[in-house]
């Protein structure tokens, strides 16, 4: 034969082939027999947000490794798992979520880590109040630990979790969520009664963040209008959105108005000086999507709502 | 060391990584030898910007899944556009596709800013997520290499002809534009294959660096062509058991379609030094009285 | 051999033109099988040009051109153009064996793959220039001359009947210089066609039958010594000619 057709293109068809095959075949592990956390050997628990987690540990005590997917001050909304999180995912006895679809990237990543068990969604039981109309918030608003008696439902059915996975020390971990609820129940009314020292007039939240929902409404404040208008952290103001809600705060006649911890202040200060109000920002900041570092006073949950209700109350005049 | 490169890939979805990496690598490494030779960097560059709007609007019509057919159609629209901007060159071809991909990644990203979660989607269809491939994207990514691979075995010697000699190839009636079209296609499928698993702006790095570090090393085509595809594949190796073992054992965020390019830069620093050495070796050799250089 | 099959090349009040431009006027001449022609001009004079048009690259506005007694387009099978050798990228991972081999491309055509045959004719070619140690070196690590020699290998691969080059004798030493006129001496024994744009009036005479002077348009057409008198050479250069060691300098 004078001429020859090409002899490597099939061959590298073939290898290509055998290449997708291998990827292919891959399935998921199984999330294993169930686990004997008694034995010594601890239930590996996977916790996406830093409350959730503080929630697991609680419940779960020694009985638990817990595996927190978000650093404090994270945004939970635009993360990225690192080979990390996937791995501890794919290694999990448990997978624990806030819900409300604030961990949009979760599915994806519990399927790439074939993930195969129950994903408990902490949320679920909790009644959720309708969210700003945004995309983001078509499952509603996210933030419902703030109401301490939501965080008991979350407790109590991260407690059920816990206790199916390892019927063994099921009584332990009831134990310990009723010792936490007990704690929440405190909290609760502590929040209530610090609030109910603040003058009437000033019972009123300016905030960066549409994050306060639940606790407004479960506290009896007014909500005037966060300075940033979406539960989004990286949207800005635009001139007339910026006019609007200065007319709108002096027209409240509110004493303070509060930045969020994980944003910088500036955006704070700006409508608080044109609006002549105190700003409480930096480290008087409110936690509104997370806690704070881990050992700080905010960085447990009893801590961070605290801080939150201490330097409210403190910032509208009244008693803590 | 094994230890490093192999213990990663024991869980699946590092190993479907891998594969993607192993794919996208050897694939984009073959076409970069192309595009080296042919000085079409700053052009491939252009193509990942201007695909960037389609990937937009793929995603806002049938989201993830509809972000390959969206890279598609802006891909074969580009690679047309930009094919023909070649012809007519009167502002200088570098201002107006410089003028071009800026303006298309600028519409992408108006559009994708209207979203919420803009930055979350802004970063994944950049940078990619590699770490999240799952087995469809896999299979998409062997038809899409199997059919550049395909068409540069096939078009082979003429496309070497035209980088060579246009005139030539032109004079023995070869249509210089249309394989030129040929070329930026393949070119353009490469980053359709590339935006889930790396991202818009890292695969640039796969379509220039291995056969740019690959014809330091080689003055022989075929032997370039094995090379690239070697330094394609070993950079997605390495670069995602890097960013595994930093992760796991030591806690270090290193975004792995980002490290994959570093490890890319790595090898190709090697190979810099690899190739001086060569190359001061023949000045030597030839300087000695020797008769000079035969190929090696 | 009746008419068409002796003429190579057929110019009839042919012009020339880049778009609405005119660039060459009034070529006319024939060039028959075996026979070579010079084609001599000042810069700009439209020699290039001239050579494109006859591979059917340029428009043919006025008059026409017929090679081997076809259109320009359709005869490209057999026209074999080769251009200067430093146009070419010298750092391009290419041997001269490869060079060489892409003359067969057309004939083997899309897809398929160089047989045994077309690298023997790819050899053959190479060794006409003399070059057939150098096969398996690198294109861009050979002298100036040699590569011209090579591309003019190529050419010989593709077995054509009419052969065009471009100031092939450009800073080309004696040895490649002797190579190459002694190719194209065999070329033409074997009935091809010469084509060649040169400056140097010692090689066209030494290697042409036939002149065609060129300014924009046709000076003169005719066999060389006839031609290459002052008066015309003048004529073609616009009157500054100097002609230094058989070679048209300050054009």
């Amino acid at each position: 034969m004078r001429r020859r057709t090409p002899r490597t293109a099939p061959l590298l068809l073939a290898g290509l082939a055998a290449v997708t095959l291998a990827g292919c075949g891959s399935g998921g592990d199984e999330a294993g027999t169930p686990a004997m956390a008694g034995g010594g050997a601890r239930l590996k628990v996977v916790a996406t947000t830093p409350v959730v987690a503080d929630f697991v540990r609680n419940v779960g005590g020694d009985l638990v490794a817990v595996s927190q997917i978000l650093r404090p001050g994270v945004d939970p909304h635009d993360y990225e798992p690192s080979p990390a999180d996937v791995q501890a995912i794919a290694d999990a006895d448990l997978v624990v979520e806030s819900g409300v679809g604030l961990e949009a990237w979760l599915d994806e990543t519990v399927q790439a880590a074939g993930y195969s068990g129950h994903v408990v969604d902490s949320s679920d039981g909790v009644t959720i109040r309708k969210g700003n109309g945004e995309e983001r918030q078509a499952e509603g608003d996210p933030h419902v630990w703030h109401d301490p008696r939501n965080a008991k439902a979350m407790v109590a059915g991260i407690a059920a979790a816990l206790g199916a996975r390892d019927a063994a020390d099921k009584a332990t971990y009831e134990r310990n969520a009723a010792g936490y609820s007990a704690k929440l129940d405190a909290l609760d009314k502590a929040n209530q009664t610090k609030i109910d020292s603040v003058p009437p007039g000033q019972r009123k939240l300016v905030t960066n963040h549409d994050a306060f929902g639940y606790y407004c409404a479960r506290y009896g404040l007014t909500f005037v209008g966060s300075i940033i208008p979406s539960f989004d952290t990286s949207a800005e103001l635009s001139g007339r959105e910026l006019s609007d809600l200065v007319a709108k705060i002096k027209a409240s006649g509110v004493k303070a108005v509060f930045s969020e911890a994980s944003l910088p202040p500036k955006i704070a200060q700006t409508v608080a000086g044109q609006a002549g109000v105190q700003v409480v920002g930096g480290e008087d900041a409110l936690y509104a999507d997370g806690l704070g570092p881990e050992g700080s006073a905010g960085g447990t949950y009893l801590g961070a709502e605290q801080h939150n209700t201490d330097t409210i109350v403190k910032a509208l005049g009244g008693r803590v | 060391m094994v230890r490093l490169l192999v213990e990663p890939f024991e869980s699946p979805f590092m190993a479907r990584a891998l594969v993607e990496a192993l794919l996208l690598g050897v694939v984009g490494a073959v076409v970069s030898v192309f595009v080296v030779l042919r000085r079409l960097a700053f052009v491939s560059d252009a193509l990942t910007h201007t695909v960037f709007p389609g990937v937009v609007i793929g995603y806002l019509v049938a989201e993830t899944d509809g972000i390959v057919w969206g890279a598609l159609a802006f891909a074969v629209l580009s690679a047309v556009l930009l094919t023909l901007l070649a012809v007519n060159a009167r502002v200088t071809e570098d201002a107006t596709l410089a003028i071009l991909l800026t303006g298309f990644f600028a519409v992408g990203v108006i559009l994708v800013s209207r979203r919420s979660s803009y930055t979350a989607d802004l970063t994944a269809f950049l940078f990619g997520r590699i770490l999240t491939v799952d087995r469809q994207q896999i299979i998409l990514t062997a038809v899409i290499g199997a059919v550049v691979l395909l068409t540069l075995a096939l078009l082979g010697k003429e496309l070497v002809l035209r980088a060579f000699d246009p005139d030539g190839a032109a004079a023995r009636g070869y249509r210089v534009l249309a394989l030129d079209l040929a070329l930026n296609l393949v070119v353009a499928l490469v980053v359709v294959a590339s935006v889930r698993a790396v991202g818009t702006v890292l695969v640039i790095a796969l379509l220039v660096v291995p056969g740019a570090a690959a014809r330091l090393l080689s003055d022989r085509l075929a032997v370039i062509v094995v090379l690239a595809a070697a330094i394609g594949a070993l950079g997605g190796w390495l670069g995602l058991a890097a960013s595994y073992e930093a992760s796991v054992n030591h806690g270090l965020r290193l975004a792995s379609g980002a490290t994959v390019v570093l490890a890319l830069v790595a090898l190709y620093a090697v190979a810099a030094a690899v190739g001086a050495v060569r190359s001061s070796g023949r000045l030597a050799f030839a300087s000695g009285g020797l008769s000079s250089e035969r190929a090696p | 051999m009746d008419e068409s099959e002796r003429t190579a090349l057929r110019f009839e009040h042919a012009s020339l033109a880049y778009g609405r431009a005119r660039v060459v006027e009034e070529v006319d001449g024939v060039v028959r099988a075996g026979e070579s022609v010079a084609l001599i001009g000042p810069n700009g004079s439209g020699k290039s040009t001239l050579l494109k048009a006859v591979l059917g690259l340029v428009a043919v506005v006025g008059g026409r051109i017929e090679v081997l007694g076809r259109v320009p387009a359709r005869a490209r099978r057999d026209v074999a153009y080769v251009p200067q050798a430093d146009t070419l990228d010298a750092e391009f991972p290419v041997t001269a064996g490869q060079v060489v081999l892409m003359g067969r491309y057309r004939e083997i055509g899309w897809i398929r793959r160089p047989g045994a045959g077309d690298r023997r004719i790819a050899a053959a070619a190479l060794d006409a220039v003399g070059l057939a140690d150098r096969a398996g070196e690198r294109f861009g690590t050979l002298s100036g001359g040699q590569r011209q020699r090579v591309l003019l290998a190529r050419a010989i691969a593709q077995q054509p009947r009419l052969l065009l080059l471009d100031e092939p004798f450009n800073g080309v030493d004696a040895v490649s210089q002797e190579a190459l006129l002694s190719a194209l001496a065999s070329l033409g024994a074997a009935g091809a066609a010469v084509v060649i744009s040169t400056h140097d009036l010692a090689l066209a005479h030494l290697a042409c039958d036939e002149v065609c002077l060129l300014n924009r348009h046709q000076v003169a057409f005719g066999p060389t010594a006839a031609t290459l008198t002052p008066e015309l050479l003048r004529a073609a250069y616009g009157g500054q000619a100097l002609v230094t060691d058989g070679v048209v300098v300050a054009h």
